[in-house]
């Protein structure tokens, strides 16, 4: 962990070019949206084994403090996906290396350019529900008419309603069961870790590993890779139907109506149940193996490692398990 | 030209921790080298400062430090490369090298760096007989080619203490020792390449490289760093003759 301090301060302090400073992005926009991520699972599951919890937990997702986190998820995802692309180009292409640079800072305008338009249409959909007008879709309207109101309709919820209440809410309804399955994830790799050593006889992983060819590490080398590429497609497709063309607002009508309907609706299709188990399983497999590989750099106890590295195994597995068996099941009576 | 330097200082036997020490020097040329600067402070001022210099013209790689937070060779980096142009004085960061230990001052343990040097086979293996004229083992000048960059390396450990990756784990093997490596998984004459793959396919060899690109502008001998490392992740999944033959098709050096 000592070295996490020194790569913290020393990044601040080491004079890298662009290309360190998309590498630090890509980690902190790749766990900004795997903590999302891990977040969206567990709750999309509700409408298949808890129906009413899924309610209110869309009703969360519509809180000002959501709002925000959905514009930072919709950054992360973007710049993630096009900082990704970047890197896999360089590690297929290493020869094209003169143009790292000049790619870098084409990843930073793509996501300045893709993110303007697409949070002035999110933005609207803040208004339209808080105002509960419809706005035109000019975009060139949606400036002078979002950034002023969106302060004051903050506030005016706020108001409105019970801070304490709201709070409490995302507190049971989000903090304790997701703070409860890490540290069970935690609990469980530590167990693994433990059944795994006593079993292989092994101490962990101590020292330079420059023994052995590890064919699990050049497959997932491959996989983070190929899996971004795929993901990329799905999950823009994914933010832009569920972010973007309609907001988080019209899953339930601003209110009015059952998100589990919506849910429902779209899982009628089997093409669409196909498309959320394909991107179910590549992002959480893509994201979990990222987290591992952070895990790795900063945890040098072996014991700390392994068990880290299972909690990540576990974790992953779960929601894979969980996600499936929503999808599988889907809404019921709907 | 008045240059101040700022200067990292650690002694073991009288600091608990290292701390920054300013000097200021008169009379500096432009045309100065930062190692020249480093001698002076030395020898008029405090014969105490330590530091390693050899060569001292950029061929034996001891002098590789941070200097104003990048790090190069000190006896490299003229002064007018840190100085506005016409400017009246200069101010000189001056800092070991990070990831590895330090021993005194500026100057650093560099065996962990050699060790993981080592650890990548870094000599040329071929148990065929000499040829039966008794001269040289043939190679095309194309086949030269596709290692000459990696050739250029000595052994500086600039582009190794400039990786993020290196920082957060000193197990990881680097990016010289990949490049080493390269040297030689890419000699048409050598027959060891499979087995320089196998050690550089661990867990703490290649991939932890994260295409980050710090190591390629710290090399003060411009190799192409992070291509090399590039090129021996792909040599890993396709075969280190494959890897050659593409190489040799789109041309060496570029």
């Amino acid at each position: 962990m000592t070295t996490l301090t020194t790569t913290i301060t020393e990044v601040l302090r080491y004079r890298g070019k662009i290309g360190q400073w998309s590498w630090v992005l890509h980690r902190l926009a790749g766990l900004g949206t795997l903590l999302f991520l891990v977040i969206h699972v567990i709750d999309t599951s509700w409408v298949a084994f808890f129906p009413e919890l899924y309610e209110e937990a869309i009703a969360i997702y519509q809180t000002p403090l959501f709002t925000i986190g959905e514009f930072a998820l919709v950054a992360c995802v973007v710049f993630h996906a096009f900082n990704g692309l970047r890197i896999a180009i360089f590690d297929y292409r290493p020869e094209w290396w003169r143009h790292q640079a000049r790619a870098a800072q084409i990843v930073y305008l793509a996501t300045f350019v893709v993110l303007v338009p697409v949070f002035a249409l999110m933005a609207q959909h803040v208004v339209e529900f808080y105002t509960g007008r419809p706005l035109d879709l000019q975009l060139g309207l949606v400036f002078n008419r979002v950034v002023v109101p969106f302060g004051g309709h903050v506030v005016e919820f706020y108001t409105g309603r019970p801070l304490d209440l709201q709070l409490g809410l995302v507190f049971n309804r989000v903090v304790v069961p997701f703070g409860g399955g890490m540290i069970l994830a935690l609990l469980a790799g530590v167990l693994l870790s433990g059944l795994f050593g006593a079993v292989s006889g092994r101490a962990g992983l101590a020292g330079p590993l420059l023994t052995r060819r590890s064919r699990l590490e050049q497959v997932l080398w491959g996989f983070m890779r190929v899996s971004g590429m795929l993901i990329l497609p799905l999950a823009f497709g994914h933010l832009a139907i569920m972010h973007v063309i309609q907001g988080v607002f019209s899953i339930n009508q601003g209110g009015t109506g059952l998100a589990a309907s919506f849910v429902a609706a779209r899982w009628a299709y089997l093409g669409w149940r196909i498309y959320d188990a394909a991107l179910l399983a590549l992002a959480l497999i893509h994201g979990f193996n990222g987290l591992r590989i952070v895990f790795n750099d900063y945890a040098h106890h072996p014991t700390v490692r392994r068990g880290l590295t299972w909690a990540a195994v576990v974790g992953c597995a779960a929601l894979i398990i969980v996600g499936a068996l929503a999808l599988i099941s889907g809404v019921p009576g709907m | 030209m008045k240059a101040h330097f700022r200067i990292r200082r650690f002694n073991p036997e009288t600091n608990a921790k290292p701390y920054w020490q300013d000097f200021t020097l008169d009379n500096v040329a432009p045309a100065d080298r930062v190692l020249e600067l480093l001698h002076r402070i030395k020898w008029e001022q405090d014969g105490t400062l330590a530091f390693r210099r050899s060569c001292a013209h950029g061929v034996c790689g001891s002098d590789a430090m941070r200097i104003n937070g990048r790090n190069m060779l000190a006896c490299k980096v003229l002064v007018s490369s840190l100085a506005a142009e016409g400017a009246e004085s200069v101010t000189i960061q001056v800092e070991p090298i990070l990831g590895l230990p330090v021993i005194k001052d500026l100057i650093v343990d560099m065996e962990p760096f050699f060790a993981h040097y080592r650890a990548v086979m870094p000599y040329f293996v071929n148990n065929d007989p000499p040829p039966a004229d008794g001269r040289e083992r043939r190679q095309s000048p194309e086949e030269r080619a596709i290692f000459d960059d990696s050739t250029k390396c000595i052994l500086c450990a600039a582009c190794t203490t400039s990786c993020p990756s290196f920082w957060a784990n000193g197990s990881y093997v680097g990016p010289a020792a990949i490049v080493q490596a390269h040297r030689f998984i890419f000699d048409s004459r050598d027959q060891a390449a499979e087995q320089r793959l196998d050690i550089l396919a661990a867990p703490d060899g290649v991939w932890r490289c994260r295409t980050i690109f710090n190591c390629t502008p710290a090399c003060p001998r411009e190799i192409e760093v992070t291509r090399a490392i590039g090129e021996v992740k792909l040599a890993i999944q396709m075969g280190a003759e494959r890897m050659r033959a593409r190489k040799m098709t789109r041309g060496g050096t570029e």
